[in-house]
This record gives structure tokens, C-alpha cells and sequence, in this order.
């Protein structure tokens, strides 16, 4: 979707407010602490239903209120599509399309999708692997909303299962046999349905990675991937199997996607921790160019991108060849340091205290 | 959140616990009682007092019924052969509504869920088994929700019956009726894909 216009109500520092945006490039200048992030987190709202800071729901509401609306009008295939959202502390959110309700949330997914790019995107590279699953899960559902369930079923599936392998308490007896045998045959159904999606997911990144990486870095290196699964060779059932015994010891689900891991090498060598900080950044980088590009090539149009603040933790060389290299599509850029070198907005928007207004794209 | 006096904050408790109220909604439901004629007030006391004595779970299929055995449990002219599993008791109400089913019921008093510490033995599992035999049941229709916790129900059950010989089925899940397919989720229309038959 082609953003045009979006309305904020006590969501995060806004109150109110009103912002437009550009077809193309997109500025929100102001200094830190104003407000910028709040806008790109509220774009990110109505592309994945969560926050891209990873803090729950009630976070975005703003303090003392109980309800915050994300409105936003865009274009869509030649139409026009209004969405709005609500978030309330407690209980559920509502959405609507066209002034129509959502029979359930989760449909409103890819219709307005994202790339978001942020500076604790290194974590991606450092962090523990399951920055780096969020980050496989986060592509699949973007490229093909309809994953999002075979992940929520995941999730619940390994709630129950590990809250019946705690109950065990080691000891099987044979209502815990048959019981256990049932999440099992759900954990490998719902598990091999999303350890597929994310193989195959790998298969697509890992030739963009490296081009990604040549073009954020400035040098040629082998950027590869690798999607570490080992129960995939035999199947789930069977290595559900062989941890039988410790899973009822420690009563916890230890095999499965939740415990599988991306590995990123950068010339053979462990990026997380091999690589040099700004390796690591221009990895970072490369990944999330690598899943912008994938997931414009199988949706055939794509997602806006949101780069909060990103330049502020990049040289000017890295600055400079991100800017050259991203795709051209709608984006909308944060900034506390004035706009980098290069980066020509149509549109300039200052952020102070709680509110938005136009500025002439020559003052920057 | 400000506390009421006591006799008021109790209600407001009270109205908290039910499923579905909130906090809100319960300091909503206490104020509009308070402001309700005495007689009013009391019949809504008296109702709820009327049913915790004479409303009981029928001792065969654990539906609600006013005495040892429910209204469907009684009636000679459904088919004992047919028996279908649901969570609760407001499902048979659903599948009665659509006067196709003819059999009677069993109802297992939820869903497999460890997490709220529910098994099959927190289930009246039990008691379905215990009515197989001497109701001359063959078939079983497994009419749990199509959830995660319905469907590994369902599931397990399934493993449980199916050794003894019964004709176990499980409701299709699919599309509305009257409905277009443009409209349908992917999710739905994947499972009624999965679940399409042969025209006869």
C-alpha cells in the first residue's frame, strides 16, 4: 500500500495528530526524545498488528488512556483502502477496513507491509538466535501472511506441550503417555510446516544476502547463510523421540523451530563473532535489504521502508551506498542529526513535543 | 483504582470474576444494580440461587438438566446409536439449532489443555467410555471446537475409540453457507480444500 495520510490518537507522546506523506522520500527530522520513532512504530502497527520494538501492545497506548487509534489512507491496486486500528490496555484490539470490521485482526496482514530498518538491527548480527528467528518469522509473514497462523499455533502448541512435560514431573503414566502423544503429533505438524517455510526462506535470502552485502559494504565477501535444524534430516516425530527422556527430566520442549538458529558466516567465519562492529552493521543492513527484496520479488510490489535513525550509526561511506542501493519505493526516514549526505526528501516533517508540521525540504 | 464502600466493592469483585466483564464493565453492572428497584434486583438474586439448587449435569451426558437425566436423554425418539462429543454445554444448543443431528450427546466439560491443568481425566472421558457399551453406540462424531486445544481433543480421542472398533468422525470445518469465496480467510478456505468430497 502507498501511505497518504495517517492520524495518531494517545498513541505513544501523540495526543493527537495529523501527518502526510510523500510517494517517495519521507523526512522526520527533530531531535531525540520528540516523537519520530512513534510514527514509524505506528506505520509498523498496521503492517504486523505489534511493535517493531518488540514491547507489548499496551506500551503504544499513551499513559493514562485507555484506548490509542492508528488511522491511516493509502492506495492500494488503484483504490483506496482506510485502515484503522485500535488498541485498548486490556483485551483485545479492533480493526477496520473501509470502514468495515475485521472478523479477526490477523486478516488485516499484507495489506500495508513494512521493511523496517532501525539501529538495534545490529542485534541481529550480536544477539542471541532468537533475534535471528523473529527476524526468518517476521519475512515469512510478510511474504505470506497466511504463516502468521502456522506461528501462533507454534507458539500455543508449545505452551501446552511444555506445561503437560512440567506436570509430568518425570514420570509417565500412561495418561501422560497418550496425552503427550498428541501434542507431539501437533508440535511436528505445526513445527515441519513452519521449518519448511524458513528453509526455503534461507534458500531465497541467501543469494541477495551476498549482493546486499557488497553493495552496503563496498567490498565483495562471502556472506552466506545457514538455517540450523538438525531434527529436519529424520523429522520432528522421530527426534521428539530421542529426547523423550530428557524433555520429561528438564520439562521443557527442546527440539523444534524454537530452538533452531540462522547461522550468518561473513568469509567462513561466525559474523556474531568473527565479524568487526561495522561488519556487523553492514551484515545487519544486508539482511534487512535481503528481505526487503524478497519479499518485493514474491509479493510483486514493495513494502515502504522505514529507516528509523539508521544513519546515525553508520559512516558516511555506509550512509552513502545504503542510501544508493535501496530500491526504490515509498520511505519514510528519521533523523536527529539533520538529513545524510545524499538523501534528497520530498517531503520534510519536524517532529517537537508531541506534534508534526511541514517544513520547506530546503531548510534540513 | 478507587475502592468503593465495602458492600459495593464486594459486587464489583464479585462481577469481575465473571468471563468476559472487566473491571470496567463489572464497576459498570454494580452501579446500574445499585440503581435498580429493590424487586428487580432480588429476582436476578433469586435466579441465580434458583438454578445453583435445582440445575444440576445430567448423570449420562453431563448436560445441564433440572434432574438425573436431561430432556435429550429422555426422549425415545433419538437415536441411541449416535452420539456426539462437544466442550460444553452451549454447544449442543448450536448443533440443536440446526435440527440435523438426531443422536444425543456427551459432553466433556472442556478441552484438553495443560496449561489450565485440564487432562483427560479432568475430562469425563471416563464416563463416555463407561456408556459405549450399554447404550449400543457405533458411531462417535467428535464435535469438539476447531481450536488447538478442540482439535487435540478430538485428536485423542480419536486414538482412544477408534482401537475399539466405533465409526469415529470429526466435523468438517470449511466455509459459511451463503457466503462468497472472495471473502473467505486463507486458513478456512485451505481446510475446506482439504476437507472437499466427491459429488455423488
Amino acid at each position: 500500500m502507498q501511505l497518504q495520510r495517517l492520524w495518531l490518537r494517545d498513541f505513544r507522546s501523540y495526543a493527537s495528530a495529523e501527518l502526510t506523506f510523500a510517494p517517495g522520500l519521507t523526512a522526520l527530522l527533530g531531535a531525540n526524545g520528540e516523537g519520530k520513532t512513534n510514527v514509524m512504530e505506528a506505520i509498523g502497527y498496521l503492517a504486523t498488528l505489534s511493535s517493531f520494538r518488540g514491547v507489548p501492545n499496551e506500551a503504544l497506548v499513551r499513559r493514562g488512556c485507555a484506548t490509542a487509534v492508528v488511522r491511516a489512507e493509502g492506495e492500494r491496486d488503484g483504490r483506496q483502502l482506510l485502515i484503522e486500528a485500535e488498541i485498548t490496555t486490556s483485551g483485545r484490539g479492533r480493526v477496520q477496513v473501509n470502514k468495515q470490521r475485521l472478523a479477526r485482526a490477523r486478516d488485516l496482514l499484507g495489506a500495508l507491509r513494512v521493511s523496517v530498518f532501525s539501529p538495534d538491527d545490529l542485534e541481529l548480527v550480536k544477539g542471541g538466535p532468537a533475534e535471528r528467528r523473529r527476524y526468518l518469522d517476521d519475512t515469512l509473514v510478510s511474504r505470506q501472511p497466511k504463516l502468521d497462523a502456522v506461528r501462533s499455533d507454534l507458539d500455543r502448541v508449545l505452551r501446552q506441550r511444555n506445561a503437560l512435560l512440567r506436570q509430568a514431573g518425570g514420570r509417565v503414566t500412561a495418561e501422560i503417555d497418550a496425552t503427550l502423544a498428541v501434542w507431539d503429533a501437533k508440535l511436528v505438524e505445526a513445527g515441519e510446516a513452519l521449518g519448511d517455510a524458513r528453509a526455503a526462506l534461507v534458500d531465497d535470502l541467501a543469494p541477495v544476502l551476498s549482493a546486499a552485502y557488497d553493495q552496503v559494504a563496498g567490498r565483495a565477501a562471502h556472506v552466506r547463510l545457514g538455517y540450523l535444524a538438525p531434527w529436519r534430516e529424520a523429522g520432528l516425530a522421530r527426534a521428539l523421540e530421542d529426547v523423550r527422556a530428557d524433555e520429561l527430566r528438564r520439562g521443557i520442549s527442546l527440539v523444534g523451530p524454537h530452538r533452531d538458529e540462522l547461522v550468518v558466516t561473513l568469509d567462513d567465519m561466525p559474523a556474531r563473532t568473527h565479524a568487526s562492529q561495522g561488519e556487523q552493521r553492514s551484515v545487519a543492513l544486508a539482511l534487512r535489504l535481503a528481505a526487503h527484496r524478497v519479499v518485493t520479488e514474491a509479493t510483486g510490489s514493495p513494502p515502504i521502508l522505514l529507516l528509523d535513525d539508521v544513519f546515525s550509526e553508520l559512516d558516511p561511506d555506509r550512509s552513502a551506498a545504503l542510501l544508493a542501493h535501496l530500491p526504490p519505493s515509498q520511505t519514510v526516514l528519521s533523523s536527529a542529526a539533520g538529513l545524510p549526505q545524499g538523501a534528497e526528501p520530498e517531503l520534510v516533517l519536524r517532529v517537537a513535543g508531541g506534534t508534526v508540521a511541514a517544513a520547506d525540504p530546503g531548510l534540513s | 483504582m478507587t475502592v468503593y464502600a465495602g458492600p459495593v466493592q464486594d459486587l464489583i469483585d464479585e462481577l469481575g470474576r465473571l468471563p468476559g466483564v472487566g473491571p470496567k464493565s463489572a464497576q459498570r453492572i454494580a452501579f446500574h444494580l445499585l440503581k435498580l428497584p429493590k424487586d428487580d434486583a432480588l429476582r436476578l438474586a433469586n435466579a441465580i440461587a434458583v438454578v445453583k439448587d435445582r440445575v444440576t449435569f445430567c448423570h449420562t451426558c453431563f448436560n445441564i438438566s433440572e434432574g438425573e437425566r436431561c430432556g435429550i436423554c429422555g426422549d425415545p425418539r433419538r437415536d441411541t446409536h449416535v452420539v456426539c462429543v462437544v466442550e460444553e454445554p452451549r454447544d449442543i444448543v448450536a448443533v440443536e439449532k440446526t435440527g440435523e443431528f438426531k443422536g444425543r450427546y456427551h459432553v466433556l466439560q472442556g478441552a484438553i489443555s495443560p496449561i489450565e491443568g485440564i487432562g483427560p481425566d479432568q475430562l469425563r472421558v471416563k464416563e463416555l467410555l463407561a456408556r459405549l457399551e450399554p447404550e449400543g453406540i457405533d458411531e462417535v462424531i467428535l464435535c469438539t471446537n476447531p481450536n488447538i486445544e478442540g482439535e487435540a481433543t478430538a485428536m485423542y480421542l480419536g486414538r482412544l475409540l477408534k482401537p475399539l472398533g466405533l465409526k469415529v468422525t470429526r466435523i468438517a470445518s470449511g466455509l459459511p453457507v451463503g457466503g462468497d469465496l472472495e471473502y473467505a480467510d486463507e486458513l478456512t478456505l485451505g481446510r475446506a480444500l482439504e476437507g472437499r468430497r466427491e459429488l455423488d
